[in-house]
């Protein structure tokens, strides 16, 4: 199954998956496709199911797929430990980033390159990869020092996350509400970030509730999630038309009942 | 080598020592025979079973380096030497102090040492004198079979500054005892910085009690480093005897394999004003056993004490084991006093947001581990101080990220 091919776009490919948090199930059969060098907006209200979407794709514990697939690749990646899923160029910007007390940033992101490059680098070899990434984003000197999102504010955690997948050079990206807790000047910031970062080595699937960040980065595929399920797919129109419509727009056109939407995962009050 | 019993025959074989060192050194071997061996049904003794524990080792002495760091110590008539060899040139103050803090009779082991000891570290700072850098005493023992009494006995005389690093090693061994004594008087204003790396291999039982005496507005800093020895038992205590002193006992260590800690610490509030704070952060893997207790006592008339206790555990595998036990004894009315303890495994939000950069798990741990044992050295001001334990730290943890992989 696995592609060899070097010259092919790195692909993720979530077919009918079905996945649940305990007894409860929340994707309730997701078809999606991201491929290197493209952009997708997932959008859908709270509770839809996307950050479990980029939870399961990500491996982390506490998901039970039901049913489906979800490959990188061409490879199964549903059996993998999550740094074996990072090793093979997924990364995920996290919504709620976590304190790491007593290690630095830059001791972190360095221990990180070299399990996902197989290899050593030198602390002046990496400080130099690093500086560059950092000028990139405009990133000062004295973040990289403190200890992991320890006193970081909500706008330095999610540049933070920025950092770490410039550093870590993946193929492909999920922003899982790196808009979400921010003020509008961070937000503008760190949508700069991305739009810096985004390009052909590099597939982006951001996760939001909100259109405000497609203000500034336009996706080439917009996706409408709700109940667990993809409704509505889309060009970058799809945003505008939530913006004017809302949700409640989207629920009408389809006949979808508000109030079956259900809590989600254990980032979200289970754990 | 002979075997040795501690017997008579053994104890008429060591070297003589001056007139009064001996007296104590034949009043410790009464007592010694004297005491029963501690029992696990007495509250200091009751997570430490040394009921099968046979005393015969071999006669030897370890290896022991004092290093100065090219000081001229002489000039400032700072003596570091070796406390038999003190006894003779600096009579006075080693009769005067030797044993003080730690009298021969407070256990058979005590007494044990005081009456086979011979050797350890003398180190005598006088009024106003300021060393610089840090200096250090190794001792190292590599004979199977072997008993060692460590002892260090360090005098900051009124006004004083030192930092001393007490280093204990040995290779892994199928037997040996290290039966130690660290006493530390700190004097009126003096500032004294104690740091103990104690790095013994398998096979060593070590039976430590470390105690200082702090005075009037002196500072202690304390830093205590245990990864090694089969079963180490160490207690460490400081009085508060004058007004407006402070002591800080920070404690970092690293439990693999079948070892077994017992810590145990006092912050023993005798003057009023006095300020006491204690950290130890302890991680354990395999299937370790560590406890800790501590006691906060507040005397009457320690009044306007502040002092703080905590206790912080990450437990790495289901067979470990580790407990936190504080006490505190308040006879004062205007103090304030708190204690803080936690046994836990390591953070699993934490586990993921690594892996998720992909760091493997047990790497991932390492560094975790790291980083809690980090927040513990940051409080240690000296660079070289820092720098030397965190080169402890991480060749302790190296082996955790590939030994570690389940």
């Amino acid at each position: 199954m696995t592609q060899n091919d070097a010259t092919a776009p790195a692909t993720l490919e979530v077919k009918g998956l079905r996945a649940a948090v305990g007894d409860r199930e929340i994707l309730r059969g997701i078809d999606l496709t991201v491929q290197q060098g493209q952009i997708h907006a997932l959008m859908g209200p709270n509770g839809s199911g996307k950050s479990t979407l980029s939870n399961v794709i990500m491996g982390r514990p506490g998901y039970r797929i039901l049913e489906g697939s979800v490959t990188f690749n061409g490879e199964d990646i549903t059996l993998l430990p999550p740094d074996q899923r990072a090793k093979r160029g997924l990364f995920l910007a996290m919504q709620y980033p976590t304190e790491v007390p007593g290690v630095s940033v830059v001791n972190f992101l360095r221990t990180a390159y070299q399990a996902i490059k197989g290899e050593q680098i030198s602390a002046l070899a990496f400080r130099k990869h690093m500086k560059t990434q950092m000028d990139r984003l405009g990133i000062e000197d004295a973040m990289v020092q403190r200890y992991v999102n320890q006193g970081f504010s909500g706008g330095e955690k999610k540049r933070n996350e920025v950092l770490q997948l410039a550093v870590l050079e993946p193929t492909l990206a999920i922003l899982d509400e790196t808009d979400s807790g921010l003020d509008i000047d961070s937000l503008k910031l760190v949508a700069e970030s991305v739009n810096e970062l985004a390009g052909p080595e590099l597939g982006v699937l951001i996760i939001t509730h909100y259109q405000r960040m497609l203000n500034y980065i336009t996706p080439g595929f917009v996706h409408v999630m709700m109940l667990g399920k993809i409704v509505k797919s889309g060009g970058p129109e799809l945003a505008h038309e939530l913006e004017d419509k809302g949700y409640e727009g989207v629920r009408r056109e389809l006949g979808i009942e508000a109030h079956e939407e259900v809590d989600e995962g254990p980032d979200e009050g289970v754990a | 080598m002979t075997s040795l019993w501690f017997d008579e025959a053994a104890f008429e074989l060591l070297p003589k020592a001056t007139e009064p060192l001996q007296r104590m050194r034949k009043q410790a071997f009464e007592e010694f025979r004297a005491l029963p061996i501690p029992s696990q049904e007495t509250e200091e003794w009751r997570y430490t079973d040394l009921s099968d524990f046979e005393l015969s080792f071999e006669a030897h002495l370890p290896s022991v380096m004092r290093t100065t760091s090219g000081q001229d110590l002489d000039g400032l008539g700072v003596v570091f030497s070796d406390l038999d060899r003190a006894a003779g040139s600096d009579a006075e103050l080693v009769e005067r102090y030797l044993h003080t803090l730690v009298p021969t009779d407070r256990t058979k082991f005590t007494a044990l040492h005081g009456a086979f000891r011979t050797g350890g570290t003398f180190l005598y700072i006088p009024r106003d004198v300021r060393v610089e850098l840090p200096l250090q005493t190794l001792t190292y023992l590599d004979a199977d079979g072997a008993a060692a009494f460590p002892h260090t006995l360090l005098i900051a005389d009124e006004g004083a500054e030192v930092t001393f690093i007490d280093r204990f090693a040995s290779p892994d061994l199928a037997r040996a005892l290290s039966d130690a004594i660290v006493e530390i008087v700190v004097g009126d204003g003096a500032h004294v910085r104690y740091v103990s790396i104690q790095e013994w291999g398998a096979g060593v039982t070590h039976l430590g009690i470390q105690r200082a005496r702090v005075g009037r507005d002196a500072e202690f800093r304390s830093l205590a480093i245990g990864f090694g020895a089969s079963l180490a038992r160490a207690e460490a205590e400081t009085v508060l005897a004058g007004a407006g002193g402070f002591s800080e006992m920070l404690g970092v260590f690293f439990a693999d394999g079948t070892q077994h800690f017992d810590h145990r610490s006092v912050q023993d509030h005798v003057a009023p004003n006095c300020s006491s704070d204690l950290l130890y952060k302890g991680a354990l893997r395999d299937a370790s056993r560590a406890v800790y207790s501590g006691w906060v006592h507040v005397r009457p008339g320690a009044q306007k004490t502040d002092a703080m206790q905590t206790s912080r555990n990450i437990v790495l595998s289901e067979h470990a084991k580790a407990d936190a036990i504080p006490n505190l004894e308040i006879e004062a009315n205007d103090v304030r006093c708190g204690h803080a303890a936690s046994v836990g495994p390591v953070d699993e939000e934490t586990v993921f947001y690594l892996e998720s950069r992909g760091i493997p798990r047990a790497e991932a741990e390492r560094l975790i581990v790291t980083g809690f044992f980090q927040e513990v050295l940051d409080r240690v001001r000296l660079d070289e101080v820092r720098h030397n334990a965190e080169l402890a730290i991480q060749e302790e943890l190296a082996e955790l990220s590939t030994a570690g992989v389940a």
